[in-house]
């Protein structure tokens, strides 16, 4: 019990401490944020129960007021905003992306955890869009549009969750609970 | 009345390493002090005392609780200082780290925010109260453990080596602090300077007791073989 | 930890925070149903007038909080002088920059210790129904704990990266950052056991 809570609050504050420090670079140059790929570890190292909690108390702080988003950002304000939908579904991605580690053992880790954050990146974008056609009051293919130049990074991410994932299981095996 | 501190034949293993190896050890004495060398187990055998890891192995009673199983009465009975403060503290104010501990141990809100207040003022502290943990300096913080821990008033106290680290003044004024406990200390260092005062040290080595007695004995003891061992060169030796 | 809360005392700040919550889901929802030019035009009024009645530092750091929807704004105005259709582009504009606005505004005039009051009162039904809301307390208590100490970590090792390489931290250090993260949660688990656990 008591390492579940320690678990999943550190996951949150892991979520929150990769917005804060500055954007790392992808190969290719690509500058990014590491936010959304926290969200993917807390699923696919945590696995889907604490995984999706770690995300929820995160989105709570945000809620409550902290400015724990990339760049400072936080309050309710984030909700109604443009990004409202990447934000509301960061649950459900971390939710997916554990399913899928736990579930799918025969690959090996790095695999399922790849493929497990590149599906949780999929429902991250298809909430997303239509948050950002409700919001702007665009129809879900303009929007799409919008938002095509974040995908590839995006891509890059999961590869990268999916590496972490599998290196972490050889460093602290106890640690990750999808394979628990 | 039983025993502060009994140890029965303790063995442990973490990870497929045997850490500790059929340790027995009693004592009634106010200042008990343990020396040894990094990986030589006492910190392993620190919480095994503290009764945060059980035994593969024996049985460890402080003051006749069983720490391991009966976590209940372990709270009221040992507290444990862990050599970094960052490890220890919980909450980010001053006042919910302190109160926190005397939640648990069943007084309501109003009666831990008393406790809260009076430990601070014995500590002249009182202007702690509402602070913010993040910004306190490292022998703040160990100074915040150490007063949340005591608020609990527990029975025997065991620091894991808290004065590592810190600068000459800040680990003088602790260690004043740390006198005038009233309760037992079971304190860990491999300093043997720390532990010159002591009533009783044991020298822990491989898991094993190593050496047991006046504190100035075996302390001479053990720098005369950390002496020894510090013109060898076993720092090459790897694990396993 | 800082929150988002502003340090000029307003007003708003004694209110109540489930009334200001609730009157804030009725305004956006409201918003979403209006779609006249004039009206999102008068909201957007009213809102700025919020903001300015405590001071022009409060209207400052208000504004500054705002400057992010710029890029938004920007593919609004485009889009719309393309297409044409210069009053819907009004009213979402608008609409946008409303809604964020006060929403930030409760927030900005709500303490964090008021919001979480609001947490426990969400959750008192869940503890009548004997579900323990502890762990959720205790959750945001250590959230705000770790929060600025695995930054700090964080900054530690792009520092201790940057030390031997000429290049900018790259996304191996994900790897060690999460396990400090996994690593100080075992020890925040044994703290919490040593204090009589969950």
């Amino acid at each position: 019990m008591e390492r579940n809570i320690a678990l999943i609050a550190l996951f949150a504050a892991l979520i929150a401490a990769l917005g804060i420090i500055p954007a790392v670079m992808l190969p290719f140059g690509v500058p990014i944020t590491a936010q959304s790929l926290g969200v993917m570890l807390c699923g696919t190292v945590l696995g889907a129960r604490r995984g999706t909690l770690a995300v929820l108390l995160f989105m709570l702080l945000v809620c409550l007021g902290l400015p724990l988003l990339s760049g400072g950002k936080g309050g309710l304000g984030v909700i109604v905003g443009p990004t409202g939908g990447f934000f509301l579904a960061f649950p459900l991605a971390a939710l997916v992306a554990g399913l899928i580690t736990e579930r799918w053992r025969a690959a090996p880790l790095a695999l399922s955890a790849g493929v497990a954050a590149a599906t949780g990146g999929v429902v991250l974008y298809i909430f997303g869009i239509i948050g950002m056609a409700l919001v702007l009051d665009k129809t879900v293919a303009q929007a799409t549009l919008l938002v095509t130049a974040f995908i590839p990074g995006d891509a890059i991410k999961a590869v990268i969750a999916g590496l972490a994932t599998s290196a972490l299981y050889r460093a602290r095996p106890r640690a990750v609970l999808s394979r628990a | 009345m039983a025993q502060p501190l009994a140890l029965s034949n303790v063995s442990l293993a973490l990870e497929g390493r045997a850490i500790l190896h059929g340790i027995t050890l009693n004592g009634d004495q106010r200042r008990i002090g343990i020396v040894g060398r990094n990986g030589s187990g006492k910190s392993t055998l620190a919480r095994v005392i503290a009764g945060l890891q059980a035994p593969d192995e024996g049985e460890v009673r402080l003051f006749g609780v069983d720490v391991a199983k009966d976590r209940k009465a372990a709270i009221r009975t040992v507290g444990i200082l862990f050599q970094n403060p960052d490890h220890q503290i919980i909450f980010p104010t001053v006042d919910e780290e302190i109160a926190f501990g005397l939640t648990q141990l069943g007084q309501s809100k109003s009666e831990a925010a008393a406790g809260v207040r009076a430990i601070l003022e014995e500590f002249g502290k009182a202007h702690w109260a509402g602070a913010a943990v993040h910004p306190l300096s490292q022998g703040q913080k160990q100074l915040l453990c150490l007063m949340a821990i005591l608020a609990m008033r527990p029975r025997l106290i065991v620091l894991d080596e808290p004065l590592a680290g810190l600068d000459i003044p800040t680990r003088m004024q602790l260690m004043r602090y740390l006198d005038g406990v009233n309760a037992h200390l079971l304190h860990i260092s491999h300093d043997p300077a720390t532990l010159a005062g002591y009533d009783r040290v044991i020298w822990v080595a491989e898991g094993r007791i190593a050496g047991d007695g006046a504190a100035r004995d075996v302390l001479a003891e053990f720098a005369a073989d950390m002496e020894r061992l510090g013109g060898m060169d076993d720092i090459s030796d790897l694990a396993g | 930890m800082i929150s988002l809360t502003s340090p000029v005392e307003t007003w708003a700040h004694g209110w109540r925070a489930g009334a200001k919550l609730g009157a804030l889901c009725i305004a956006t929802m409201g918003l979403f149903a209006l779609d006249s030019v004039a009206g999102q035009g008068a909201a957007f009024a009213v809102m700025l007038a919020l903001y300015a009645a405590p001071g022009a530092v409060f209207f400052r750091s208000g504004i500054v909080r705002l400057r992010i929807l710029w890029p938004f704004l920007l593919v609004i105005l485009l889009w719309h002088l393309v297409t044409a259709t210069p009053a819907q582009g009004a009213v979402i504009a608008l609409r946008l920059v409303t809604a964020v606005g006060l929403a930030n505004l409760v927030t900005m005039t709500t303490r964090l210790s008021d919001m979480i009051g609001v947490v426990r009162w969400l959750a008192a039904p869940l503890r009548r129904i004997g579900i323990q809301t502890r762990a959720l307390e205790l959750g945001i208590a250590l959230v705000i704990r770790f929060t600025p100490m695995l930054a700090a970590k964080g900054a530690a090792l792009s520092r201790a990266w940057r030390a031997r390489s000429p290049r900018r931290p790259g996304w191996r250090i994900v790897l060690p950052f999460t396990l400090i993260a996994i690593d100080d949660a075992e020890h925040v688990a044994e703290a919490l056991k040593a204090r009589g656990g969950v």
